[in-house]
């Protein structure tokens, strides 16, 4: 049960879509800029569920182990961030970002790092221009490369008694030619969703103005 | 044009310097032209936000929607004016679209309703983007406006139509993991209804072994279209469904990639009755061949039972007129024996024995067929099937030759069966008779009786106890053709003139008759057995004194008998019988004739010996009349004729006393004799 | 002119991603690589830096700290921070360090003003 103060009306959804947009559009067009092709969104869909939800969302959508760069942040919401990828996508997407720099062997020993870069950029690139639009000011930490399956990742908890919760964003970025996507999930507590909330407000009434 | 990247996924591509409506002067197209172009394409207008300017400028067509001066179109306006003729309603969610792509969003497409300055209302696609400067900054945000006012309604149409119809919709982008669905495709795979579902969980509802409902990563492979047909188990209620796919494959145009567009819908019904089909289809010929067979059996029978119904009625008819015939043979040879003096030459009685010989063998012979026609009345008693045995044990051996071996087993524990005796004792000697001409080198015959239960499956007869009468012989036996025809009336295996091919279907007519049955069984070279099976009598019944030929029995003269039969021969030939026999006999032609006589009598009448079937009144119609004259009175009735309404079933009713034509003296004199004892 | 460009970035691949940009414009110049803010201050006692590159994002001393301490020893060095951080509040900060703010990924485009400026001013100050 997603609690009242947290469930976000039709108007915020819009303008957290608009928001999130902003930041992976953001995102892609440095991705682009790194892989050098085109990358293809498709419509952000944003869901507020708990961890082990959220977890099963993913397992829902992706069959192998996953990978993913996780970023923690900081400031009037915090929460941490994270950019998952198939397992099975991870290696092209780093043969696509070194960009043929690298021989095959050197490739595999950069995976990590060119995770980890790749990450940083995207998630970054998406979190600082959503702090932006809502004009504040995160602190972020130092990506980290994880692997695991839905519920590691969100590190659902079995006696499921999580006060947390995630702002799933599903948005599928794909890179057609080298069969890449991902998702980005960034998971709250509620007093974090209940900020970012008052923010959305905040951003709502700066551009509708009078017409909220 | 604007510059647009990818498809309704949106680009991310950065769109720089995209020439969007060419505002500086010396433009390939001047404005009127562009107008032109655009209005072809279906726009309502166009507009370009000039973000750093902080001014929009809108085309002629786009002022015109809104209601604005064209003469100001070429300075611009303000930039709130693109919000002014938007619907209040969707104005907030529209201005945080925009504002999306003032920061740098990639991808503007609304629909939002306009309202004119006449006051309609108009449902407007604005599909836009944002073109940025060389340090991704926003630059300029441009657009088109289409209108879309039809379309949505078609939409809405078509939206109830699908629930209605219960088709779903479904858009899938190779290489993302998630499909665009309509909420009643989710409803038709029991899923929860979104807008976008992930591809494992639309796939997972098909059953074990289906093919995706959705292919993910098929490179090459793909065909033109995607029709299909899978089962799959519903999400919510686990039911299993057929859901037919219908759509096609859309290529994108540089090839990098494919879209798959199409509908479900639930066809289970449809593949329920074409699997029903197909399992008739299939299984027609095999049911088609066992009804043929089933029929062709049923026609065998009933062709069978007709045959024989045929040809029961054929001999009852001939049967009858025999009877009569050989009555009066009969009983002229008779008394014609009697009278022939001692002294006369020996040569006169024996042609008179040889002549009585052929009459005899001539009404056992209307008796098998009478028998066999079923409508030789038989007179059950309770038999001992042992004794009747041993009683015929003589007979047999007079009538077996010695190179045959004989025995007969019957132990005391066979229980007692009712039949006619006589009858029965024919039947064992007709398949006696068989046994020995299917040996003509010699051989063992073998009769035993045993208890049999029957439990009435699978066959004619109903469950019971029975006593099995079993004649079994190692002679030259008989094929599957001979035996499928054994029964058959007047077929014989025997030359001619040495058998009448009676013998077996007699038997079974007596065996039905009686309420049992006959098998047989038999293998050519190794023998035959036939096994004749009676129902076991009723415990209580008293075992009928040794049945043996009445002797003579003569009558007084006191005892007077009345003669009714309008057959004036049989008549005189009865009647001389008793005269001889020592009775008083009274007769008449018919039955009005009799009663008058009963009623003139100063003496009384001790039987009435009367034909059954007679014109004008009936011998049962004459019995019940003269019974009230003479109550008591004993009748014995004799009749050639099969048909007698005093029978039921080919018996006798209670107390009805019965003696078939053509009798000899003998039987006559015995029956009166047992009457007037009684 | 013989130019040194120090890249500091705890990311490898963010190095080679800088230093092919760099080579893009400038092949003649002539870089060093430092992996973290104490390495680089290393590198620049031992050896001549005449142009930074440092990453925002490093763990202990984060980039614009290290550009903070540069600074104060070189007030002349042309500095860029490097980073997808791209918020106000960090732009704002380069600003007041003097530093110039470039956006990850690294491109040439995206250095090349930041590069023939620090050219210029080199030239002027050589000069």
């Amino acid at each position: 049960m997603i609690p009242e103060q947290v469930a976000l009306t039709e108007l915020e959804r819009d303008a957290l879509t608009e928001i999130v947009n902003i930041g992976v559009s953001r995102a892609a067009s440095s991705l682009r800029k790194m892989i050098g092709e085109q990358v293809l969104l498709s419509v952000p869909s944003i869901e507020v569920v708990s961890h082990r939800r959220a977890a099963r969302l993913i397992s829902e959508r992706e069959v192998a182990e996953l990978i993913a760069v996780r970023q923690d942040f900081r400031g009037p919401f915090s929460g941490r961030a994270l950019l998952i990828f198939p397992e099975t996508n991870s290696l092209e997407l780093v043969r696509a970002v070194t960009g043929g720099e690298l021989s095959a062997e050197e490739v595999v020993e950069m995976e990590h790092e060119a995770l980890a870069e790749t990450g940083n950029v995207i998630l970054n690139s998406c979190l600082a221009t959503m702090a932006n639009m809502l004009k504040r000011s995160l602190t972020m930490t130092i990506p980290e490369v994880l692997r695991g399956n839905g519920a590691t990742l969100f590190e659902v908890d079995e006696s499921g008694a999580e006060e947390g919760l995630v702002l799933f964003l599903y948005i599928d970025f794909a890179v057609r030619m080298r069969d890449i996507r991902g998702y980005i999930a960034m998971l709250m507590d509620i007093p974090s969703l209940a900020t970012l909330k008052e923010l959305l407000d905040e951003f709502i009434a700066s551009v509708v103005g009078d017409d909220a | 044009m604007p510059d647009t990247d990818g498809g309704p996924g949106g680009g991310a591509g950065d769109g720089k310097g995209g020439n969007g409506m060419a505002r500086a002067a010396g433009s390939a197209l001047n404005d009127e032209q562009l107008r032109a172009v655009l209005a072809a394409a279906g726009a309502s207008g166009s507009w370009d936000w000039d973000i750093a300017g902080e001014r929009l400028f809108l085309d002629a067509s786009f002022a015109d929607l809104y209601g604005l001066p064209t003469d100001q179109i070429r300075d611009g306006f303000p930039t709130a004016t693109f919000f002014r003729s938007i619907h209040p309603e969707d104005r907030p969610r529209i201005r945080i679209a925009v504002a999306g792509m003032l920061a740098g969003a990639s991808l503007f497409s609304k629909e939002f309703r306009v309202v004119t300055p006449a006051g309609k209302v108009l449902w407007m696609h604005g599909r836009g983007q944002c073109h940025l400067d060389a340090d991704d900054e926003p630059l300029r945000f441009t657009g088109l406006l289409v209108d879309v006012t039809e379309r949505k309604r078609t939409e809405e149409r078509l939206r109830i139509a699908q629930s209605a119809g219960g088709v779903g919709t479904f858009e899938y982008n190779d290489g993302f993991a998630t499909v665009s669905v309509s909420t009643e495709f989710c409803v038709l795979l029991g899923l929860h209804p979104a807008d976008r579902l992930p591809l494992r969980t639309i796939n997972s509802v098909v059953s074990e072994g289906e093919l995706a409902l959705i292919p993910e990563g098929v490179q090459g492979a793909l065909p033109d279209t995607l029709a299909g047909e899978f089962l799959i188990r519903r999400g919510d209620d686990g039911e299993l469904r057929w859901i037919a796919r219908r759509g096609e494959v859309q290529y994108e145009a540089d090839g990098t990639g494919y879209r798959l567009l199409g509908v479900i819908y639930d066809v289970t019904n449809a593949k329920r009755q074409e699997a029903t089909l197909r399992e008739l289809a299939e299984t027609l010929e095999q049911r088609v061949a066992a009804e043929v067979a089933e029929r062709q059996h049923a026609e065998e029978a009933l062709r069978q039972a007709q045959k024989m119904e045929a040809v029961g009625q054929l001999t009852g008819g001939i049967a009858h007129d025999f009877n009569n015939l050989l009555t009066i043979i009969i009983g002229s040879i008779d008394m014609a024996s009697r009278r022939v003096a001692p002294s006369a030459d020996p040569r006169v009685r024996r042609s008179l024995e040889q002549a009585m010989k052929g009459a005899e063998r001539a009404a056992a012979l209307t008796h098998r067929l009478l028998a066999f026609s079923r409508r030789q009345p038989l007179d059950p008693r309770a038999v001992n099937v042992r004794d009747l045995l041993e009683g015929m044990s003589d007979l047999l051996s007079r009538t077996i030759t010695e190179a045959i071996a004989i025995a007969i087993d019957a132990n005391s524990g066979v229980w007692m069966i009712e039949a006619d005796p006589h009858q029965l004792e024919n039947a064992i000697l007709n398949l006696a008779v068989n046994a020995r001409d299917a040996m003509p080198e010699g051989g063992s015959l073998r009769i035993t009786a045993r208890n049999a239960v029957h439990s009435g499956t699978g066959g004619d007869m109903p469950a019971g106890d029975y006593v099995a009468i079993e004649v079994v012989d190692n002679g030259v036996g008989m094929d599957e053709a001979t035996l499928a025809k054994v029964f058959d009336p007047f077929f014989t295996t025997k030359d001619v003139g040495k058998g009448t091919g009676l013998g077996l279907s007699m038997v079974y007519g007596f065996a039905k008759q009686s309420g049992g049955g006959i098998d047989i069984a038999s293998e050519p070279g190794s023998g035959t057995r036939v096994v004749l099976h009676l129902p076991r009598g009723d415990a209580s019944a008293v075992e009928d004194q040794a049945y043996h030929p009445a002797a003579e029995d003569f009558g007084r003269p006191s005892e007077t008998i009345l003669v009714v039969e309008d057959d004036d021969d049989v008549r005189r030939y009865a009647v001389g019988a008793l005269c001889d026999l020592g009775y008083r006999v009274l007769e008449a032609a018919d039955g009005f004739a009799a009663l008058d006589l009963l009623r003139g009598r100063d003496r009384p009448v001790d039987l009435l010996v009367t034909d059954v079937v007679m014109p004008r009144m009936s011998g049962s119609e004459l019995a019940q009349s003269a019974h009230e004259i003479v109550p008591g009175l004993g009748v014995l009735y004799t009749s050639g004729y099969p048909h007698d309404a005093i029978m039921h079933e080919g018996r006798l009713g209670e107390g009805v006393e019965l003696l078939s034509k053509p009798f000899t003296m003998q039987a006559l004199a015995a029956k009166v004799r047992e009457l007037l004892d009684r | 002119m013989s130019v040194t460009v120090m890249i500091v970035d705890d990311s490898k691949l963010a190095r080679i991603v800088a230093s092919k940009a760099l080579a893009q414009l400038q092949p003649e110049w002539s870089k060093v690589e430092a992996g973290s803010a104490r390495e680089a201050l290393e590198v620049i006692e031992n050896e001549t830096v005449d142009v930074s590159l440092i990453d925002f994002n490093m763990s202990e001393t984060d980039g614009l700290e290290l550009a903070a301490e540069l600074r104060a020893m070189r007030p002349e060095m042309p500095i860029a921070i490097i980073t997808a951080n791209i918020q106000d509040e960090i732009i704002a900060r380069a600003r007041e360090v003097g530093a110039a703010f470039i956006a990850k990924p690294v491109t040439s485009d995206g250095l090349s003003g930041f590069l023939s400026g620090a050219a210029l001013k080199l030239r002027t100050t050589r000069a």
